[in-house]
């Protein structure tokens, strides 16, 4: 006992005990982000299924209105733009909660020692929460246009995965940058709207002129949709999207450990 | 064995200048303590500076100083919420911070479930919060109304439910800010036996606190802070002394 030496835990060390304790307190972030939609939801009737009933409104006006204004057979296009509606309503929530992820939690932060982790974790669970609530607004587009049910389907439990392993990593880093720059939810919001109609979701990429594909292929969203729209209609995502994706994971794991282990012990000092 | 070691522990705020309206809230905090330091680009307060101490198994801190002398601070370092920006800092021992008693409290969930996410939050397991459910509700003589959202209590009903989970389950290292105030009399009288049992089933506890009375009767040691740094660290009544002078000189 009285041999103290000098044995503080590396800064490396730390962030990857702050990244594996957060997987680790799954308790506490599902019960958090259970807290959160039912506070929301909390004294009205029919609860979180107003998530399911606004998206269902949303979708099939966009379905029959789009359908039409671009003349296209509306069997083909309407499941199109309910699973890729679907997909990127998840991926676009988790970018802009997950920037205000540790300012929200300012209170939990300064309160008691819990891992950051956790709290982009919550926002995470949260934001699949909502889409699992969502999706039943697609089944019903299964009987009307007869799409056939193939094992293509439960390729969105990979597709999840992977989204979920990339919203952790990229999640911590916006959820940084989010604290320590406080103009960055602004930005993003906006940027998200814009991105919205540059990535294939509304419109059919078939329609644009094959020399400008280049740019959905270099589209990182346009992959994210694609891996999760494609189980969604029951088929298999383009292998392009796929391996597109795998890279990306890759590029957010590197990015957000080593974001981690250069900010993590600052992020307190921000909020 | 539970022991804490900080060797010239500074903690120093980074003030950025886009965000005007904390960097006002930090000049007020400024007024009354702490030490501007201005370089090139950015400004920052130094809320502690060079802090060396050394508490054991056993120890019972009392921790006094002004208001702004960097005492919420250094009990969020002992918590490890704050990780110094200078020194080195050991802590060997689970920590449990009571530093506000509303902390994780909603409003719009019932007392049991407050109870559960306030037990899960201070590092319980599920287990452990079920065998304690009931000692806790019975403490807070709550009855029923544990099953009904906590919006509908009284201030005096909720403070005995914060109370009554945050006391619950003893750590190896407590950090106590400023001790309950309000209540009926009776629970009062509950509330001090509770919290005493509390501190003698902790190794270690550090107490902030004004009440001459408090340290004299828990406590083993003082440490006096001015300006963000200790200017005593010991005996009780010495302690006592300093924190007096130290206040008949401002």
């Amino acid at each position: 006992m009285s041999s103290i030496t000098e044995k503080m835990p590396t800064r490396f060390q730390l962030a990857l005990k702050d990244i594996f304790d957060g997987l680790k307190n799954w308790p506490i972030w599902i019960l958090l982000s259970w807290q959160d939609i039912r506070l929301r939801y909390r004294r009205s009737q029919l609860g979180p299924f107003w998530i399911t009933i606004s998206m269902a409104i949303t979708i099939y006006t966009m379905g029959f209105l789009y359908g039409h204004l671009f003349r296209t057979p509306i069997q083909n296009y309407f499941p199109f733009l309910a699973a890729g509606m679907l997909a990127w309503n998840l991926i676009s929530l988790l970018i802009i909660e997950e920037t205000n992820a540790f300012i929200e939690a300012d209170n939990f932060l300064k309160q008691i020692k819990l891992p950051y982790s956790v709290f982009v974790l919550r926002i995470i669970s949260r934001c699949f929460i909502i889409f699992l609530h969502n999706i039943v607004v697609i089944i019903p587009l299964f009987f009307i246009f007869h799409i056939q049910v193939t094992w293509a389907i439960l390729f969105i439990v990979p597709s999840l995965l992977l989204i979920f392993i990339n919203a952790f990593c990229y999640g911590l880093i916006l959820a940084a940058i989010g604290a320590r720059y406080r103009d960055v939810a602004q930005l993003i919001t906006s940027v998200i709207q814009v991105i919205f109609f540059i990535t294939p979701i509304m419109w059919n990429p078939a329609i644009l002129p094959e020399k400008y594909h280049i740019w959905i292929m270099l589209n990182p969203f346009a992959q994210y949709v694609e891996i999760l729209r494609a189980p969604l209609m029951s088929t298999l995502p383009t292998m392009y999207s796929i391996n597109a994706v795998l890279f990306m994971t890759l590029v957010g794991m590197i990015l957000s450990s080593l974001l981690m282990l250069r900010v993590r012990h600052r992020i307190i000092y921000w909020l | 064995m539970a022991n804490i070691i900080l060797k010239n522990v500074s903690i120093e705020f980074p003030i950025y200048h886009a965000n005007a309206r904390s960097l006002k809230k930090q000049f007020l905090r400024l007024s009354t303590g702490g030490k501007l330091l201005q370089t090139a680009k950015s400004l920052s307060v130094k809320a502690l500076s060079e802090i060396n101490l050394h508490i054991e198994h056993g120890d019972r801190i009392g921790l006094v100083g002004h208001n702004g002398a960097g005492k919420s601070t250094l009990l969020r370092v002992l918590s490890r919420i704050y990780e110094p920006t200078e020194g080195y800092l050991n802590i060997e021992g689970s920590v449990s911070p009571l530093l506000d008693l509303m902390f994780g409290i909603e409003p719009e969930s019932t007392g049991y479930e407050n109870i559960f996410t306030r037990g899960l939050l201070l590092g319980h397991t599920r287990k452990k919060i079920y065998e304690k459910i009931d000692e806790i509700a019975d403490f807070t003589g709550l009855g029923d109304y544990l099953s009904v959202p906590i919006r509908t209590y009284s201030a005096g009903m909720r403070l005995r439910l914060a109370f009554g989970v945050a006391t619950s389950i003893a750590p190896e290292i407590l950090v106590l800010d400023e001790v309950v105030g309000t209540g009926d009399l009776a629970f009062m009288e509950k509330a001090k036996a509770r919290m005493n049992q509390l501190i003698e089933q902790s190794s270690i506890v550090v107490i902030a606190t004004h009440s001459e009375k408090m340290m004299k009767e828990v406590c083993n040691k003082v440490v006096v802070l001015k300006a963000g740094k200790i200017e005593f660290y010991g005996d009780v009544k010495e302690g006592i002394e300093k924190y007096h002078e130290s206040t008949a000189n401002q």
